[in-house]
């Protein structure tokens, strides 16, 4: 049975103390209920709280008001069951590709066999079984985060949050990794993962996500759902629905400044 | 090619020696004072290796079935080896000792003061205080609470050694990218995770530096301490040459002295290098 309300936000605000002493609202009264299983990209412009919401989620920053409740329980700090990868590299350099992967298994006791072949199999599924004994400094930035993304899944968690994390990548890694990050999310017989996935860039969103939540100042702006089929291939995003959900980003995003009749035909 | 590189380099830099030892050479035949009849200001390499390491047989203090000068017995190059070795060992001792007091003492009282953002500004006005105080300044201070004795020279040393060690490492921790612990935290990393299997192998590239910095006032601590009163050591056959101005001995020890500190050098180093094999390069040399 899925949990229809697998992340709750409920009247979620976030205040930071400026170094001038102002107070500033980076999340201001979010209220959201993302489903199990639902892949959601949050887009903004930067400094709009993506990712200071995403943080919240992670636990490793508490909302000022509101709560947070996360597969029936409120959160109170970072668990395993939600893993984050980052937009920098957070592989551990000082130990090899293995290892990283099986971490967050070997934290809580899994034997070591055990943990060595799920680490195996998911270094196989983003396809890093010929560095397994690597050192992370011999691994390029798109390895690095295919590394990241094996551990988050071997951890096993439910949750799944991405801030920003193919940002600093090239174009066609960047490609490679979506769709390595599909594959894995939408492994045959298995549950899917609960995904949330900060991003700024409006074809990535519109490539991955189920549904896309824009963020302006804090708040959420708009609430999309995006229909199209899977997997999405250029000629998707041509989709006269596509189009329109982009001309709808892109004015949030400030970049379009009202959407024009005769834009989603 | 490496290889071609760094036999050039290598080749420089045994030209820099040979260079620098013909200097010595060319000095001490340029420059003839003396400081006292048959005492050379400089001594020369046909001095230093013959009469002078002779002469350092005076500070054998007999046993192993060569008996000491004092016992009447004629200068030989086995007494002055012996001699040579003998005090060494006394000042490497005093050296481990306090390293390992200083070190570990240092280093543990900064993991656990580094515990807790609360913790770490608690002691950071006494650490500052602590530092700033020159280690020199302390001697007499030493001498008066424990004597000329091999635990007051060795805690002299601990205690110079411990400061730096203990403010290195707080900065050390402060350092780790928070990255790294939020990495770990998610992943289901309970604190004391966090500090073994990150914090820990984190703060080694900086450690290093940490390490080479004490040994170097670990040795300074250490011949500072004989220096005054010590009945042993290489501080102490030093200071007892300068009583008597044999300059040719104070320098020929202080040769002995240097190839010891760059023996210990390079063993802190290649240790570090080992443990940093996943570090960039930069790091580890």
């Amino acid at each position: 049975m899925l949990n229809s309300r697998m992340i709750e936000f409920i009247h979620v605000e976030r205040e930071f103390t400026r170094a001038d002493g102002q107070s500033v609202r980076a999340v201001d009264d979010v209220s959201l209920i993302v489903p199990e299983g639902e892949f959601v990209c949050l887009i903004g412009p930067s400094g709009c709280g993506k990712s200071t919401l995403l943080q919240m989620v992670a636990g490793l920053t508490a909302p000022s008001s509101g709560t947070i409740v996360s597969d029936d329980s409120e959160i109170d700090g970072p668990g395993r069951e939600r893993g984050m990868v980052f937009q920098r590299d957070s592989v551990f350099p000082w130990m090899r590709v293995i290892d990283n992967v099986e971490y967050g298994l070997k934290c809580r006791g899994v034997p070591l066999e055990q943990r060595r072949s799920v680490a195996r199999e998911y270094l196989r599924r983003v396809g890093l079984s010929h560095v397994e004994k690597a050192w992370p400094r011999e691994l390029s930035g798109g390895m690095l985060k295919r590394v990241a993304i094996a551990a988050v899944f071997a951890n096993g968690g439910k949750i799944l949050l991405l801030d920003e994390p193919f940002g600093a990548l090239d174009y066609v890694t960047r490609r490679q990794l979506h769709n390595v990050l599909l594959d894995l999310w939408d492994e045959p017989g298995a549950e899917r993962r609960t995904v949330l996935f900060v991003t700024h860039d409006v074809d990535e969103a519109l490539t991955l996500a189920d549904r896309i939540v824009a963020m302006r100042a804090g708040r959420v702006a708009d609430d999309i759902s995006v229909a199209a089929p899977r997997p999405r291939t250029t000629d998707s995003l041509l989709r006269s629905d596509m189009v329109a959900i982009k001309h709808r980003l892109l004015t949030h995003l400030g970049l379009e400044s009202a959407p024009r009749a005769g834009d989603a035909a | 090619m490496t290889g071609g590189a760094n036999g050039r380099e290598r080749f420089v830099a045994f030209g820099v020696f040979v260079a620098l030892a013909a200097l010595w050479q060319g000095l001490s035949l340029i420059y003839t004072a003396e400081a006292q009849p048959g005492e050379p200001m400089i001594a020369g390499w046909q001095v230093l290796f013959t009469r002078t390491l002779l002469s350092l047989s005076d500070y054998w203090q007999g046993g192993l079935g060569v008996p000491s000068v004092a016992d009447g017995a004629e200068r030989s190059y086995l007494a002055a080896a012996l001699s040579v070795i003998s005090h060494l060992l006394y000042t490497l001792a005093r050296l481990v000792t306090g390293l390992v007091l200083g070190g570990g003492v240092g280093f543990l009282l900064a993991l656990a003061v580094s515990w807790s953002r609360w913790s770490r500004s608690l002691v950071e006005a006494p650490v500052q205080f602590l530092r700033a105080l020159p280690l020199l300044a302390m001697v007499p201070l030493f001498q008066l609470w424990f004597g000329a004795t091999f635990l007051g020279q060795s805690l002299f040393a601990a205690y110079g050694v411990g400061v730096l060690v203990f403010a290195g490492t707080v900065n050390a921790v402060r350092n780790v990218p928070q990255i790294y612990i939020d990495h770990a935290r998610s992943l289901g990393a309970s604190r004391g995770q966090v500090y073994r299997t990150v914090i820990l192998p984190a703060i080694l590239p900086a450690m290093r530096s940490v390490a080479l910095l004490c040994l170097g006032a670990g040795w300074g601590a250490v011949l500072g301490a004989e220096y005054l009163g010590a009945q042993s050591g290489l501080g102490y056959v030093i200071v007892y040459a300068q009583q008597f101005a044999f300059l040719d001995r104070m320098f020929l020890i202080s040769l002995v002295f240097i190839l010891c500190t760059s023996a210990s050098y390079w063993v802190v180093q290649r240790l570090f290098a080992r443990w940093l094999v996943w570090a960039p390069a930069s790091a580890r040399e």
